[in-house]
């Protein structure tokens, strides 16, 4: 974000849908990050599975923000120029990534013999 | 048509003046179920909805985690437990189902059609008062 713009991000939305869809997603990298943090909670009583959750949850924050700069440039498309492409595996990626630790973290719960 | 194009009363994005653009034939249209190319302003804000169910999605887990980790004076193991899984639980339904709405909400958009009731708020709803309700209840008698 700190570096300067390239030609092709400028378009004439004064919503500023672009920017604002870039910043909802990386409210959620935050999010997952936090999460990732949280999760570091459980790795003294649930060893590799709480290890898994954190570096899940870390690495899907790190890859939104890596490919952050891809998708604006996209939605900065479609607005400008109404390109029909959706980013559907960007969509389903972040549903199911989310689904899968919550069924993680739901079997360490119910199942690791922690001394809860 | 110089006349029409002066009478603009405010700028809307480029791609709003196209329209109806034809979807093109590509594995996502088929998925999103055909229609017209919705206005894209309108496709980012069910994006950032998307966004935000899934950032509910995650203070989900943080509830759960939270009360998992951190309530071991206060409940016993069973409550503790049960209420941290019906957060995470919680928390895979909304992110799970937020994919859902988020793909409803985009085939009514090019379809022109009504948009579809939120099946995601009730688990939100319901969950969240269940859980606040418990708590209230074990937490009360605690003292």
């Amino acid at each position: 974000m700190l570096r300067p713009r390239p030609h092709n991000s400028h378009h004439s939305d004064p919503g500023l849908q672009p920017e604002r869809t870039d910043l909802a997603w990386r409210r959620t990298a935050l999010s997952l990050l936090t999460v990732s943090a949280l999760f570091l909670r459980w790795t003294p009583l649930d060893g590799w599975v709480a290890v898994m959750l954190v570096v899940g949850a870390g690495a899907a924050a790190g890859i939104t923000v890596l490919s952050q700069r891809k998708r604006y440039l996209f939605a900065v498309r479609k607005v400008v120029t109404a390109d029909s492409s959706t980013p559907l595996l960007a969509m389903f990626s972040m549903s199911f990534g989310v689904s899968a630790l919550a069924a993680i973290g739901i079997f360490t719960v119910l199942f690791l013999p922690a001394p809860r | 048509m110089s006349v029409m194009r002066s009478s603009k009363t405010r700028p809307v994005p480029d791609a709003a003046r196209s329209r109806p653009h034809p979807v093109k034939r590509t594995f996502a249209s088929r998925i999103l179920g055909g229609g017209n190319e919705p206005d894209p302003r309108f496709t980012l804000a069910n994006e950032r909805t998307f966004l935000a169910w899934i950032r509910t999605s995650l203070a989900m887990f943080g509830g759960g985690i939270a009360v998992e980790a951190f309530t071991g004076d206060l409940l016993t193991v069973d409550i503790r437990k049960a209420v941290a899984v019906l957060l995470l639980v919680m928390g895979l339904l909304i992110a799970g189902g937020s994919f859902f709405r988020w793909l409803n909400v985009e085939r009514a958009m090019r379809r022109q059609s009504p948009l579809p009731m939120p099946l995601i708020l009730p688990i939100l709803a319901i969950g969240g008062a269940f859980v606040g309700g418990v708590l209230i209840l074990v937490v009360s008698r605690s003292n």
